[in-house]
């Protein structure tokens, strides 16, 4: 019987079938694995196992009895049903084994940081993922996503996680649509019509009401930027910035956390959200400052980045944010909108010269100039700013 | 290949389903709900014939669970195991009354 001890983890792994012919045997097997390799954690590896029948399912629980911790992994279809029925998975956590499927002969319709983007039939995508350690990342991502379909919100069906080769990939729809990007791009004019599509679909997202605990907290997230500012910034600055944040009340509506024209779309008169993995929840100043990064921030001081990241003129995403104001907020209020725009600039500046630090900026021009100027506004702002929340 | 087989009992329909509901035959299955559903109130989509389904599918059943919402209500019956794992997977299961 093969096994493998790693990292405080005692792998075994079954094959064939485990019946009332052979129990005993695999049992007593087991056994003298686990007498010889001290263990925390116990995994029984089911991916070679073709069948498993009451003496066998016997033989788990014991174990199980034994172990507390044990988990069983890369389950067949079959092998699962069965740990389903008999309500094994209700007593033991068990995985079922990944869909493995092949790229090959497959076109690459986009190339993001994490990997490449395949077409795998007319209507469906594989995201495959460099990096095969990203395995916890895909399924939060991918959870992400169904939790947000499952409650209405429109984006791209999810499939499942699979295996490609040595890495893994995930599984969704593939959707036949425009990106607002592309859309302004293509035509200037669409920028009205795509303003109020993207901010209903907006107000969609933040008339979700999650649970605590069901996506990760922004405000938690926004106050450890502010910590991480406490060694660059004045003092006084910190605190207030930090005092900002930790005020603004718990909100448990959905946010997306990186809601830009890129990352929605126009498929069939449907407008349908995508990139799903930064999706939180929190008060809506949170969503704005992101926002506010994308349009303007992000191109301040050299407008030539809005250009590059959103493909369209800095201008035009100035024209994109304010309108975005003017129309979630419902009001023709220009001194209203401002003090809006000014409570999501400080944490977009927050996040952006925190950002910029761990990305070296510190050493390159560029880097330095951005900073430099997330700093100014900063102390202009800090002042005159005396709660994120608006009405 | 898509046959639709429609069977209509006063305010009930039933969408008999045979073959594939991809996408190159999702737009006969929307052109039929199109036509059929206005007063309707039970609607009924017999998957007991119905082999495959992709998203363009999905994406049909979900507009339709959409629209018998504001007017009444929908389920979709002997659905095979291959599509019900489909339906898991992308949380259609959540969504959808299945029978």
């Amino acid at each position: 019987m093969k096994f493998e001890s790693a990292n405080g983890t005692l792998t075994i792994y079954l094959t064939g079938r485990v019946d009332s012919s052979n129990a005993e045997t695999v049992e007593k097997e087991m056994q003298s694995i686990l007498a010889a390799n001290s263990a925390e954690k116990l995994v029984l590896d089911a991916e070679d196992l073709a069948y498993i029948s009451s003496a066998g399912l016997r033989v788990v629980l014991r174990l199980r009895k034994a172990n507390a911790t044990l988990k069983i992994v890369n389950a067949s279809s079959e092998v699962y049903d069965i740990f389903e029925m008999t309500g094994f998975t209700e007593m033991i956590p068990i995985e079922k084994a990944y869909r493995r499927l092949s790229v090959e002969g497959c076109e690459v319709i986009g190339q993001g940081a994490n990997g490449k983007v395949y077409r795998l039939d007319p209507d469906t995508i594989i995201k495959v993922y460099l990096n095969p350690d990203s395995l916890p990342d895909i399924h939060r991502e991918r959870e992400l996503a169904r939790k947000a379909f499952v409650m209405g919100i429109p984006t791209a069906i999810p499939y499942d996680v699979v295996k490609v080769g040595d890495g893994y990939g995930s599984v969704f729809e593939l959707l036949s649509a425009k990106s607002f990007a592309k859309l302004l791009i293509a035509d200037p004019a669409n920028l009205d019509m795509c303003v109020k599509l993207s901010v209903d679909l907006l107000k969609k997202i933040h008339a979700t009401e999650l649970k605590k605990g069901d996506m990760p907290d922004m405000k938690t997230v926004a106050l450890g930027w502010a910590d991480f500012l406490a060694d660059y910034l004045p003092a006084d600055q910190y605190e207030k910035l930090r005092s900002l944040i930790a005020a603004v009340p718990d909100d448990n509506h959905m946010l997306h956390g990186d809601y830009h024209i890129k990352n929605v779309m126009l498929q069939n008169g449907e407008t349908l959200l995508i990139d799903m993995d930064t999706l939180c929840l929190g008060h809506p100043v949170f969503e704005f400052a992101s926002i506010f990064l994308a349009y303007v921030g992000f191109g301040e001081v050299d407008h030539e980045s809005t250009r590059q990241f959103l493909g369209i003129p800095y201008e035009m995403g100035e024209e994109f944010w304010h309108k975005t104001l003017h129309l979630y907020f419902n009001t023709d209020d220009e001194a209203k909108c401002e003090a809006i725009a000014n409570k999501a600039r400080v944490i977009g500046y927050a996040r952006m010269m925190r950002r910029t630090i761990r990305r070296n900026g510190l050493n390159t021009p560029e880097g330095q100039a951005m900073i430099a100027n997330c700093r100014s506004q900063l102390a202009k702002l800090l002042p005159v700013v005396d709660t994120l929340c608006f009405d | 290949m898509l046959e639709i087989q429609k069977k209509q009992n006063s305010n009930a329909l039933v969408l008999a389903l045979q073959g594939r509901l991809d996408t190159t035959t999702a737009p006969q299955l929307e052109e039929t709900l199109k036509d059929s559903l206005d007063s309707v109130t039970e609607l009924t989509l017999d998957f007991a014939d119905l082999q495959y389904i992709s998203s363009a599918g999905l994406r049909v059943l979900l507009a339709a669970q959409k629209t018998m919402n504001k007017q009444g209500s929908m389920k979709l019956c002997h659905v095979n195991s291959d599509i019900m794992e489909v339906l898991e997977i992308t949380g259609f299961a959540d969504i959808l009354t299945i029978e």
